[in-house]
């Protein structure tokens, strides 16, 4: 069994074991920082975008939205449909935090990705005693937190100097391009995707940039739908 | 103005989301369904939102060979796919779009 640690040695283990994450969260979020001022807010807007709602995804998404001015429902309706999956990772933390107060637990979901839930799920699930360990949780995400900033800061500053005919703003695509792809492992992943990317297309027209609430639904049905028929196929067998 | 709305609306979702079990419900068990539904959330948003940047960048389809935008972007997921890693995607679009607006007049 193993002895439990101290505050202090949990806090410096989580900010070592996240250490290598940063470079690849570090040049994304310069990068995010660029899109920011790339679709036209001021340079103090994108930092607090990103200091108040510390996602990248969501960040680009209202950038980009921004930039096309999209009215503001849809804006945040597609950053909440792109933040879903911090519901499972919501669902999955809260019983190794329901022992600690409120305060702590606000704390732990503002500062909560993709990157800091997986190493905090991780150390959490090891045997021994588990009083501490969100300290470990805490010293990654902070880990995270200032140097994502710092980045993002920087970026937005670098941003706001380019001329706009080095058509930075489409790195902001890019961006997703490289998201995308990794996001794409199975057959229903790309029937979801090749659905929704047509749907977009055929609704680009639409206004106030409706087509990518519509077109993301389609893709979801496609998606399911041929799990679905998969399922149904296997069954048969 | 609006921009700000923006930034408290999404500030505000993103920490509804992170916090809805750990501060505020107990967490029970998914419908399957909605389970599987998540797991399309992500090829279906970002190719929604990709295939518009790419193919109408101004809101107009543009497949022409004036709008260099779809070359870099199918550059950058040839990329993206062979080394598997952002900053292929990144780099090679951004490569590619400025040799496309820059270069190609030049010849």
């Amino acid at each position: 069994m193993q002895e439990l640690r101290t505050p202090r040695q949990e806090f410096i283990d989580g900010s070592r074991e996240i250490a290598p994450v940063l470079v690849g969260t570090i040049p994304f979020g310069f990068v995010v920082g660029v899109a920011a001022v790339a679709a036209g807010m001021t340079p103090f807007e994108g930092i607090a975008l990103s200091v108040l709602s510390f996602s990248g995804i969501a960040q680009l998404i209202a950038a980009q939205l921004i930039a096309v001015d999209s009215p503001v429902l849809v804006t945040i309706a597609a950053a909440a449909v792109v933040s879903l999956r911090f519901l499972m990772y919501s669902a999955a933390l809260s019983p190794h935090l329901a022992h600690l107060d409120t305060r702590w637990r606000m704390l732990l979901s503002y500062v909560m990705t993709d990157q800091s839930f997986a190493f905090s799920v991780r150390r959490f699930s090891e045997p021994g005693d588990i009083r501490n360990r969100h300290w470990h949780f805490l010293g990654g995400a902070l880990t995270l937190y200032f140097s994502w900033q710092a980045a993002v800061i920087f970026g937005v500053v670098a941003g706001a100097q380019v001329p706009a005919r080095w058509s930075l703003d489409f790195a902001v695509v890019l961006c997703f391009i490289a998201l995308l792809v990794p996001a794409v492992k199975t057959r229903a992943d790309l029937a979801a995707a090749i659905v929704a990317a047509a749907i977009a297309l055929a609704f680009a027209g639409l206004p106030y940039r409706l087509a990518l609430v519509v077109a993301s639904l389609f893709g979801i049905g496609a998606g399911m739908a041929m799990e679905l028929a998969h399922e149904k196929g296997a069954g048969r067998r | 103005m609006s921009t700000w709305l923006v930034i408290f609306g999404v500030a505000f979702v993103t920490f509804s989301l992170r916090a809805s079990f750990i501060v505020f419900a107990d967490p029970h068990r998914f419908p399957h369904a909605f389970r599987q539904a998540l797991g399309f959330v992500s090829p279906s948003v970002l190719a929604a939102i990709v295939a518009p940047g790419l193919l109408a960048p101004a809101g107009m389809l543009a497949l022409g060979l004036d709008n260099p935008r779809w070359i870099a972007g199918l550059v950058a997921i040839g990329f993206a796919i062979v080394f598997r890693t952002p900053f292929a995607a990144i780099l090679s679009g951004m490569a590619a779009l400025w040799a496309l607006q820059w270069g190609l007049p030049l010849l």
